[in-house]
């Protein structure tokens, strides 16, 4: 009897009480929902194609995801993020078409961009202490004006998308291995390395103390500036990985390119469990929140709920997210308040 | 007019934590009464209960001997109670005046504010206390004791008739509590009932008439504050006799190797410091609040930047440009604010253990080593005899005293390597017998080797415990005393006297 006791204490109980696992449950009834819902309608949503069609659909969107998530876990936002994909999108694809260089070369070029991009970011949040939120502000309306400005040239003055044509590209955007999307492979080893980094390394460590307290840790050796550095980087990196799946899936380097994925990455963080102050939440989560998000997104399409609608509801499943968020973070504070 | 205030069989439960049980006692007009107890007593949780912030479990409070109901902060003050919390509740972005009255802003034409009357209001009460603040100024810029003033204005302002000072004077130097006295005195002859809450005896000696000692929640006795000593206070306070705190050290003997020397030493808000501490030797730094104590030491540990002057440890000029490069040549620092400074809050007591040597904890690939943190961390709770039931508890959940001792193992961890030991009001709203223990553990640090720099705003604390005293004055040090020499009145003297005065001739006695 005992050993069971600590059996569930040491093994179940630590699972039960773990954001992930409510997220799941959360999910499952979901998906449960609209399995009934869809019957009702005459339609079958428990589909395996279904599901890769959802599953396919978060690639982009997860990039940005794990990007955003990582630098809210220090307690920093990216709102630069889309537009230096964007921008990272434009400069493969003209590394295609107009430079005639090889594919890999084009998405090296693109990402070093992204990244520098990203250095100043975390310069102007770090070095000259502007919060990150006004920061990368600024940063987004820069580098969307320098995008234009790059797309324009040589072109009669005329920004435009700039298309291309590459069979490797198309085939990581579209193609698939043994009926799974490349892109689907691709982010499950992000989110497997990612999840590994955040929660099992030193560096991952050291980032969610620096999101628990800034001037704590750098009072006990973290140096926060590195850290901002790499995250800030990391950020627009996969900023650009996202444009760069973005552009491979149209054979298209687009001005407006991730401009409705541009706040997806933070939502699904946010939903993931990702607390908004920084410090708690890891990448399992970000991912169940990205999975809640879009299957929701499909599911509604497939029981035939006016598109309009379906946007409504999504923001108020974050505003339930992040009030289920709040109540529990005023709950331990005020456990501890004696 | 004098008011009473009484307690009758308040008890309070949290989840599994039973925080006050059965308190019984009564206030009276016109007199201080001290609420004593070591931390986690329950001392806050019978303010919180007073303040209407949170609602007591069982029992009643009779204001004037009538059952009075509070359900919220604005209850507590309409029926005539003010309580100053030692974390100040003040709005750092708008003037001394707006704060003094807010909620009561004097409307002149247009309903607009009356800003001259405002103004003036403020003056006359800044001129009763005796304080030198402007009413325009923004309360965010004013010194922590100036703030901590502000906070007891806004309810000196209110006019309450029953006051709860909740260890007001942590934040203040000795020329303010003298200030605050008086007007507690004042407060007193209004025949206003006050409840005192601090941890310094001498405090408690001469201004409270009534001393009500809680231990574990329960009230343990009552008692007149003529009637007692501080021998029978402490005793009752934590259930046994621990003597005489200083006098049972097992102390340390200073080497005459230099660990630390500091030339001409300059920041910002420093100028020109120049000390030594010695290998096993405990510093004291004294000084007002503002003096310039804390900025020495962050800037010891590259945490803020100098513009000038030079640093020697064993002898090797050092310039570290991160707290990172300070704890790798064996520095360490315990910061004056622990919670905002010190630790992460919502983490466990493992990872607050682990966070200077995380680059040390690696096995393969960059994986945190779950295992070596923990033995750490078990050696720090075992060495500093932490109270907790596993390593894994967030410090959060510590009581102060704990977490100050989590903050000690992380910098005293085999993998740390402190050689010289910065400790920034290490005792403060720490109980006594917790308090003996962080001094007898910073006697065996310096009994180690390690040189400690020990700033206290306590006086009996510093001028009990160090070696040798370095007493600051407006951002320099005036003064240097030995053990010997050491005196409240010498530490005073060099801490507020003018440039000419003593101070010239105590310059002398530097080491």
């Amino acid at each position: 009897m005992k050993q069971q006791d600590s059996f569930f204490q040491k093994r179940i109980k630590p699972i039960i009480q773990h954001k992930v696992f409510t997220l799941v449950c959360l999910y499952i009834a979901m998906v449960l929902i609209f399995t009934v819902w869809a019957a009702l309608r005459g339609t079958s949503f428990l589909k395996v194609a279904i599901f890769r069609n959802i599953l396919n659909s978060l690639v982009v969107s997860s990039f940005l995801t794990m990007g955003a998530g990582c630098l809210l876990i220090a307690g920093h936002l990216d709102l630069s993020q889309a537009a230096i994909g964007a921008f990272g999108s434009m400069v493969l694809a003209s590394a295609i078409k107009g430079w005639g260089l090889p594919w890999f070369l084009g998405v090296i070029i693109a990402l070093a961009l992204c990244a520098v991009f990203g250095a100043l970011n975390a310069l102007l949040v770090s070095k000259l202490h502007f919060p990150s939120f006004i920061g990368t502000l600024a940063m987004a309306s820069m580098v969307k004006g320098l995008m234009y400005l790059f797309s324009s040239l040589g072109n009669n003055g005329i920004a435009s998308n700039i298309n291309f044509v590459d069979k490797t590209v198309t085939f990581i955007g579209t193609g698939a291995v043994g009926g799974i999307p490349v892109g689907v492979i691709i982010m499950l080893i992000f989110f497997i390395i990612y999840g590994l980094i955040i929660s099992k390394s030193t560096f991952g460590m050291k980032v969610t103390l620096m999101g628990g307290s800034p001037v704590a840790a750098t009072l006990a050796g973290i140096n926060a500036n590195t850290i901002m550095l790499i995250l800030f980087i990391n950020s627009a990196v996969m900023g650009g990985v996202a444009g760069i799946f973005n552009a491979a899936r149209l054979s298209q380097g687009a001005l407006n390119a991730l401009t409705t994925n541009q706040f997806t990455g933070l939502t699904a963080a946010i939903l993931g469990g990702i607390s908004f102050g920084g410090g708690v939440g890891g990448m399992g989560g970000a991912f169940v929140g990205l999975l809640i998000l879009n299957t929701f997104q499909i599911g509604m399409g497939i029981v035939g709920v006016n598109p309009f609608w379906v946007n409504v509801f999504s923001g108020l499943l974050l505003l339930i997210a992040l009030s289920f968020d709040f109540l529990a973070q005023q709950r331990q504070k005020r456990s501890l308040a004696h | 007019m004098a008011k009473t205030l009484e307690f009758r069989g308040i008890g309070k439960s949290f989840p599994g934590v039973r925080a006050l049980d059965n308190v019984n006692f009564k206030a009276e007009g016109g007199k201080v009464l001290a609420l004593l107890g070591e931390n986690g007593a329950g001392k806050s949780t019978l303010l919180k209960i007073l303040s209407g912030d949170q609602p007591a479990s069982e029992g009643e409070i009779l204001v004037d001997d009538k059952v009075t109901a509070f359900h919220s902060p604005h209850d507590a003050q309409a029926a005539g109670i003010s309580v100053i919390y030692q974390e100040r509740q003040l709005m750092p972005s708008l003037s001394v005046m707006e704060n003094l009255f807010a909620g009561a802003l004097p409307k002149g034409k247009l309903g607009l504010v009356d800003k001259n009357e405002l103004y003036a209001e403020t003056q006359k009460i800044i001129s009763e206390f005796g304080l030198d603040i402007d009413p325009a100024e923004e309360v965010g810029r004013l010194s922590i004791a100036n703030q901590q003033m502000v906070e007891i204005m806004k309810a000196y302002r209110r006019d309450s008739d029953i006051i709860a000072y909740d260890e007001p004077t942590a934040p203040l130097s000795e020329k303010e509590i003298e200030l605050m006295f008086k007007v507690i005195e004042k407060q007193k002859a209004a025949g206003k009932a006050i409840i005192y809450v601090s941890h310094r005896m001498n405090e408690i000696f001469r201004i409270t008439d009534e001393i009500v000692v809680l231990k574990d929640g329960r009230q343990v006795t009552t008692l007149q504050t003529k009637e007692t000593s501080e021998a029978e206070l402490i005793k009752s306070m934590v259930g046994r006799d621990i003597g005489d705190t200083y006098s049972n050290l097992r102390r340390n003997t200073p080497t005459d190797d230099v660990i630390l020397e500091v030339r001409n030493l300059s920041t910002p808000k420093v100028k020109n410091v120049s000390f030594q501490i010695h290998k096993g030797e405990i510093v004291g730094l004294a000084g007002l609040v503002g003096a310039g104590r804390t900025e020495v030491a962050r800037a010891l540990f590259g945490a803020d930047p100098i513009t000038g002057g030079e640093i020697l440890i064993e002898g090797k000029p050092v310039r570290f440009r991160s707290p990172r490069e300070a704890i790798d040549a064996g520095v360490a620092l315990c910061p004056e604010d622990r919670k905002e400074q010190g630790l992460v809050m919502y983490r466990s007591i493992a990872d607050n253990v682990a966070m200077p040597v995380v680059n040390y904890l690696k096995k393969g690939l960059g994986f945190v080593d779950r295992g070596q943190a923990a033995t750490l961390a078990e050696r720090a709770v075992a060495d500093y005899a932490i109270k907790t039931p596993t390593i894994f508890k967030l410090v959060a959940e510590l009581s102060g005293g704990n977490q100050q001792k989590v903050i000690l193992g992380r910098w005293t961890s085999e993998k740390v390597k402190t050689r010289l030991l910065l400790l920034d009001e290490p005792t403060k709203g720490i109980d006594v017998g917790t308090k003996a223990e962080i001094y007898q553990k910073i006697c065996d640090l310096a009994r180690e080797g390690i040189g400690v720099l020990f700033i206290s705003s306590e006086l009996t604390e510093v001028i009990n415990l160090a070696d040798r005293i370095y007493v600051m004055r407006g951002g320099s040090i005036s003064g240097c005393l030995p053990r010997a020499e050491a005196t409240e009145e010498n530490v005073l003297t060099l801490a507020m006297a003018d440039e000419t005065g003593d101070a010239g001739k105590r310059k002398e006695g530097r080491a």
